[in-house]
């Protein structure tokens, strides 16, 4: 299998919006170049974690390496590479980006070009990447390819005489894809005769063989049985076992310059085999690693506490497992008044941060309480030295504060027209600041705003959303960090401050946001037997305050041989809540609380 | 009971051998002149000038429940011990209706003489004849729905009847020699006073009832009172207030030699309803019609609760050869049922059924979660085991009076949450 000529070779990824049709594309090319047989075929072949199929994303990336024999008449190796479709893994796409030559770009023909694809393409053609425009679902009723060609001609420039109708389901256009990539996407530089240099653009950890590297040769060649450096990581190891992915991982003595394949070397984290490494020789290195090797950085930390005080060591053996797997993850141990022990955990961004809770608590079966989550803080003391606060109970009292700065990120959202008041009117409530609009055809809009990434990682999401009846889509990037005048707000439950319910905010918004807060916690936390009052303060000034009256009857007055089902069902509900409650002093506060201060209106 | 084997352990499948055969019917009557604001019942309104002898809806639902009653299967060579004609309100029936009912009930399963019958009935819905015609067969408990003595209080509710039609229904059923009868109060009502409260007990009481149910109201989202009404808000009386009412009808009802025998009910000795327990001691009953509920060889089953689906409803179910389409309700559920309605009574409900089903894993981990319930004097063992609080399968658990049973939702749903780590997975 090895002895691909690079000249046949093909790289490529799709890029596409989630629902686009990404992973009912991937799956057509496989079945079609009889890579998977169609017995074989489960739907969605490449996004294997069945929390990717649950929400239809893909998450982690995989890639696959298809046999072609093209209308030349000459068999072509065409290799797939995945790219998850979500803004906080922007930096894992730019590393498969980097490892192709070319990019299909797949947009709905009923929907049109969104904000990520757009942010993927601009990183696709900085890569030199040749992109080949095809438009889905053309089978769809309210398909309209002319207006979605003419929207790509105006918005990327990308001419689309050429572009591929196609419908991935019905199986339209498959055949003329593959031509496009033999035809238009260019074969890897000829570079075998360098010393080697391969590129990272994913791996995973597998319990038997340690992690599994997908990379991309770049220069030279790599065999089975070398003894590899990791440039960036330092790290040595001998290769073990050498292969390809078709998709399934097949073991070949050696890969060269332009193929794509996987190694195993009995590595024992994915975080010494990060994304974006160089692999070179030991013994006969490259001069300098492949461009473009970042270490990943967590934007979004939250609290995580087993609701369960003894589930703290699985917690830790949880994560640790995860962290194998996900060198963006990070924790260390936190321990709170409220809650007990626990971790602070980074994050890229909320898609990641919902992924990892989710993990814990559906495979490693835990039962979690999550705090709100929080962007790093400089804050400059008095003395000068400036510190990074992740935590808002750890700000420094305002004393001792010389200032505090917030990252900035720059928004782009894409949406129809008549929804640019509404969210003009959501980033100003957001504290942000207008930089740019473009009007992209007619009817469509780019709205750019700056706004605090605080402001963001709350419901911005869901809001923009819910303003634009789901027509918007957005993209964002960091900025830089800019002083504005923040305090922190305490939230006492029952006289006590529970520093899980602090938050962060803008001096001028700290009232409402109390307020806000103080109601929402009063109809979250069920009533106790006493009444218990719930206040926001700065300092030791209480700007808002609340009682959750005391629950003195619960009882079903009528419980009669027709009730008992229905009864029953409300008692297992009622049951189930208060399984879900959190001890904090003589309070039972359930989970929801902790992330009140995101669902405020 | 219907655990009463001395070994302490039984297997599942020797609980559901020691259940007994349905000795209990319940018929829902669902017609109603009106639909009172806090009724989520399963009713159909028929305005107030027709009754049973002029509505050919109710003569054609009798049609159906004879019909449903006839392709039932009989269980229980035992003839029925309780009959309960429950509505809407049943008291719209006549005679000959009434009649035919029992016919196809006697018919079918056998009725026992004597045997409690019971039945529902508003006031103003019926004159003496037809509370004679009931009589002649066999009713022998009337359960009345008087709700308040304030007419002002009756019409924020939408009651369509007014106290002075209470006073004429008691003497109709005084005449008519009803040896049972039980007045129904609300409490918590709208614009309802302490004093308001009190009137009523002491009217009640002065009429003196063999029974007495007592309900709190309870707002129910799909009602006019769910749509237009806050718990705990104007111009419903405050959570305190309905807690004293509840507490102040305990004290008067019990002062006046009615005994508390379950969250809502009052009953002079030998007047409990019987039909009622049957319910609370977690035991199989027929149930026929629009929306009635039955529990028989452990199938729970809610009929349709519209006319036109019950009636097409029957007509599958007569075609079907009388087979219930629903499955039976498994071993560790039946115990959680007889849980949540067994706490219910004033007798308290042994653990016999629990160690069988869930074992001495099962007792164990509910008395880790019962104990700060007793400390707070809500719970009370009777017959613990050697160690003090110890459960053991002869134990009875028994919730206060008052004080536990106005908590008992917070007890029963701990003790779901306790048992579910040795719920069978299967």
């Amino acid at each position: 299998m090895t002895d691909a000529a690079v000249a046949r070779i093909r790289n490529f990824s799709i890029i596409a919006h989630i629902d686009h049709g990404k992973s009912t594309l991937a799956d057509r090319l496989l079945q079609q170049t009889g890579t998977v047989s169609d017995r074989d075929m489960k739907a969605q072949f490449l996004d294997s974690m069945d929390l990717e199929r649950e929400r239809g994303i893909t998450i982690k990336l995989q890639a696959a390496r298809m046999n072609y024999r093209a209308q030349d008449g000459q068999e072509y190796v065409l290799n797939l590479i995945d790219t998850p479709g979500h803004v906080d893994f922007s930096y894992e796409v730019s590393r498969s980006l980097a490892a192709c030559e070319g990019a299909l770009l797949v947009v709905d023909a009923s929907q049109g070009v969104e904000a990520q694809t757009l942010a993927n393409v601009y990183l696709a053609l900085e890569h030199d990447l040749e992109i080949i425009p095809v438009l889905n679902k053309v089978d769809l009723p309210g398909a309209e390819p002319d207006r979605v060609k003419q929207e790509i001609e105006e918005i990327i420039g990308l001419d689309c005489s050429q572009a591929i109708l196609a419908s991935a389901k019905e199986g339209i256009g498959i055949n003329e894809i593959l031509e496009s990539i033999v035809l238009l996407v260019p074969p890897p530089p000829d570079q075998t005769r360098q010393p080697l240099r391969a590129l990272i653009f994913d791996s995973y950890y597998d319990s038997y063989r340690g992690v599994i590297v997908y990379f991309r040769v770049m220069d030279g060649a790599v065999r089975r049985k070398d003894r590899v450096r990791l440039m960036a990581s330092g790290k040595e190891y001998e290769i073990d076992e050498l292969g390809v992915l078709s998709p399934q991982q097949v073991e070949v003595e050696e890969l060269h310059a332009g193929e794509v394949g996987y190694f195993a070397a009995s590595i024992k984290s994915v975080e010494d085999a990060r994304v974006g490494d160089t692999i070179t020789l030991v013994k006969e290195p490259a001069e300098k690693p492949l461009p473009g090797y970042v270490e990943a950085k967590p934007m979004v930390f939250c609290g995580l506490f087993p609701t369960d005080s003894e589930q703290y060591e699985d917690l830790r053996e949880a994560l640790d497992k995860l962290r194998l797997n996900d060198a963006a993850l990070q924790y260390e141990p936190e321990t709170s008044s409220a809650m007990g022990f626990g971790f602070r955990c980074g994050f890229l961004g909320l898609l990641h941060m919902e992924i990892v809770q989710e993990r814990l608590e559906r495979e490693y079966n835990l039962d979690l309480i999550t705090t709100a989550p929080s962007v790093v803080y400089q804050v400059t003391t008095i003395k000068g030295e400036v510190l990074e606060i992740d935590n808002p109970c750890e700000l420094p009292d305002p004393q001792y504060r010389e200032k505090i700065e917030e990252p900035y990120v720059r928004v782009d959202i894409i949406t129809p027209e008549e929804f640019v008041g509404p969210l003009m009117e959501l980033c100003q409530t957001r504290r942000g600041e207008f930089a740019n609009m473009k009007y992209l055809t007619p009817g469509r809009t780019t709205l750019i705003y700056e706004l605090p990434l605080a402001e963001i990682v709350t419901d911005f999401f869901d809001q923009m959303k819910s303003r634009t009846r789901g027509y918007a889509s957005m993209e964002y990037q960091l900025i830089g960090y800019r002083p504005n005048p923040l305090v922190r707000l305490d939230i006492m439950i029952h006289g006590d401050p529970v520093d899980p319910l602090a938050t962060i905010v803008h001096r001028d918004k700290a009232y409402y946001v109390g307020k806000a807060l103080t109601e929402k916690l009063k109809e979250l936390i069920p009533r106790h037997q006493f009444k218990i009052p719930v206040q926001a303060a700065i300092g030791s000034r209480v700007v808002a305050s609340e009682s959750i009256p005391a629950l003195r009857k619960d009882v079903l007055a009528k419980c009669y041989g027709g009730d008992i089902s229905r009864k029953k069902k409300l008692l297992q509900k009622q049951a189930k809540g208060k399984k879900r409650l959190k001890s904090i002093g003589t309070v039972d506060v359930p989970q929801e609380a902790f992330m009140a201060v995101l669902k405020l209106q | 009971m219907p655990f009463t084997t001395s070994e302490h352990r039984l297997s599942p499948s020797a609980l559901s051998a020691t259940a007994q055969a349905p000795r209990s019917a319940y018929v829902h009557i669902p017609f109603c002149r009106r639909r009172c604001f806090y009724c989520d019942f399963p009713i159909s309104v028929i305005g107030q000038r027709r009754r049973g002898e002029t509505s050919g809806t109710i003569a054609q639902y009798v049609d159906g429940l004879v019909q449903e009653i006839r392709a039932t299967p009989r269980l229980n060579a035992a003839p029925l011990q309780t009959v309960f004609f429950g509505g809407g309100t049943p008291s719209l029936l006549s005679t000959d209706q009434l009649a035919q009912i029992l016919q196809a009930l006697d018919n079918r399963f056998g009725i026992a003489a004597p045997a409690e019958i019971s039945m529902e009935m508003d006031p103003g819905t019926f004159d003496l004849s037809h509370i004679q015609g009931y009589r002649r067969l066999g009713v022998s408990r009337v359960s009345l729905g008087v709700q308040a003595f304030q007419d002002e209080l009756l019409a924020a509710c939408g009651r369509f009847h007014r106290t002075a039609d209470v006073y004429q229904a008691v003497e109709l059923l005084e005449q008519a020699s009803v040896p049972s009868v039980s007045l129904d109060l609300i409490s918590g009502l709208p614009h309802q006073s302490w004093a308001d409260w009190v009137d009523s007990l002491e009217r009640a009481i002065a009429l003196s009832p063999q029974h007495l149910s007592v309900y709190d109201l309870t707002i129910e989202p799909q009602t006019p009172f769910g749509r237009s009404l806050q718990p705990g808000a104007r111009p419903l009386p405050t959570e305190a207030a309905t807690v004293a009412m509840y507490r102040q009808a305990q004290r008067q009802l019990t002062a006046a030699g009615y005994n508390h025998y379950e969250i809502s009910n009052y009953a002079q000795p030998g007047h409990r309803c019987q039909h009622n327990l049957t319910y609370w001691h977690n035991q199989p009953f027929y149930g026929f019609g629009m929306g009635a509920a039955s529990y028989t060889q452990h199938q729970r089953l809610s009929r349709p609760r519209t006319l036109r689906l019950y009636r097409e409803w029957v007509a599958a179910y007569v075609a079907g050869g009388g087979i219930l389409d629903c499955p039976p309700t498994p071993p560790w559920e039946q115990v959680l049922d007889g849980l949540m309605v067994g706490l219910r009574l004033a007798e308290g409900m042994g653990l016999r059924s629990v160690a069988a089903v869930y074992g001495w894993a099962g007792l164990e981990l509910l008395q880790d979660c019962l104990r700060p319930y007793i400390e707070k004097g809500w719970l009370v063992l009777d017959n613990a085991g050697q160690n003090a609080g110890e459960l053991i399968p002869s134990t009875r658990l028994r919730l206060t009076d008052p004080e536990g049973f106005l908590m008992s939702n917070q007890v029963i749903a701990d003790m779901f949450n306790a048992l579910t780590p040795v719920a069978p997975t299967v």
